[in-house]
């Protein structure tokens, strides 16, 4: 499986590399994107299994990066990993297609509880 | 029938500003902050509550908050401090001498991460902004400081309303150096 990984920050990717790791899915293909563009491109170069993305990020944000892959016609599996977990942006993440939103700062088990069903 | 006697009493209730210290205390700041720390930083590591006085070094990163309250979340630390917090982020990923990049991206989201919760807390709907990094911004009256020593070392949450020194910086670009 392989798992795209999308924020402005290098620090936040590699601690959602490390928590996916410290949670149990070790043996999947990351690849990283460092926006919502970047995320956009590499969900058609890539073709990634799973996207963790990022709400706010420059270029393009993870909600307008969603918003455009299922205009696009893609369904790819899409959840946010963000700092802000308010009900507003859940419904909002939601609505546009997300399957989950896990909000910073996160744990293992908080990415256990919210892929377990998305990882194989 | 009653007259209704406009006394602006109403009116000047709800446009008066809202203050921070009325919207969040210290000790929910201190319960965000480590939350973040225990997640991110490591299990065994505590902030404690108390003042312990920055060095002329300090950095700040921050990030703002627009809404029905609007102003910044403010971050604070030695640069020593700044460079151990980013290390602790990268863990095995750390290279040996850490680049301003690393320590800017490391603090960034240390305020991205406590901003975003705080921003939770106070009444919405509101926006958050990408984290910024630079010479610490000066507080004005609608603050609320948080003094925490962590490792022994101090470290400062600042929630300052935007009537304060921030739109100051934003007009004086040197003092925001690196922008993330």
């Amino acid at each position: 499986m392989k798992i795209l990984v999308a924020d402005d920050s290098r620090v936040m990717r590699q601690i959602v590399i490390r928590t996916l790791r410290q949670a149990g899915y070790d043996d999947h293909d990351i690849v990283e994107a460092e926006d919502g563009a970047d995320a956009l491109a590499k969900v058609g170069s890539e073709k990634p299994d799973l996207v963790l993305s990022d709400w706010n990020m420059p270029n393009m944000t993870g909600i307008e990066c969603l918003q455009a892959l299922r205009a696009s016609g893609s369904a790819v599996p899409f959840g946010f990993v963000t700092s802000e977990g308010s009900p507003d942006m859940r419904e909002k993440a939601a609505s546009a297609g997300a399957l989950f939103l896990i909000a910073k700062p996160f744990t293992e088990d908080t990415f256990k509880e919210h892929l377990d069903g998305v990882i194989a | 029938m009653t007259d209704f006697q406009d006394t602006g009493e109403r009116r000047r209730t709800s446009d008066a500003p809202l203050l921070i210290t009325e919207l969040i205390d210290e000790e929910t700041v201190q319960s965000i902050a480590q939350e973040a720390w225990s997640a991110l930083i490591g299990d065994d590591e505590f902030l404690v509550p108390l003042p312990g006085g920055l060095p002329e070094d300090a950095v700040s990163s921050w990030v703002e908050v627009v809404g029905p309250w609007t102003g910044a979340v403010v971050l604070t630390c030695g640069r020593a401090t700044a460079e151990e917090l980013s290390r602790c982020l990268l863990a095995e990923h750390a290279p040996p001498v850490l680049d301003a990049e690393d320590v800017a991206d490391g603090m960034g989201e240390l305020a991205n991460v406590v901003g975003g919760n705080v921003k939770a807390v106070l009444p919405g709907p509101s926006v958050l902004g990408l984290p910024e990094v630079g010479a610490a911004p000066e507080a004005g009256v609608d603050a609320l400081r948080v003094d925490l020593l962590w490792r022994g070392q101090s470290l400062t949450i600042t929630v300052q309303g935007s009537a304060g020194a921030l739109t100051d910086q934003q007009n004086n670009p040197q003092k925001n150096e690196v922008p993330l």
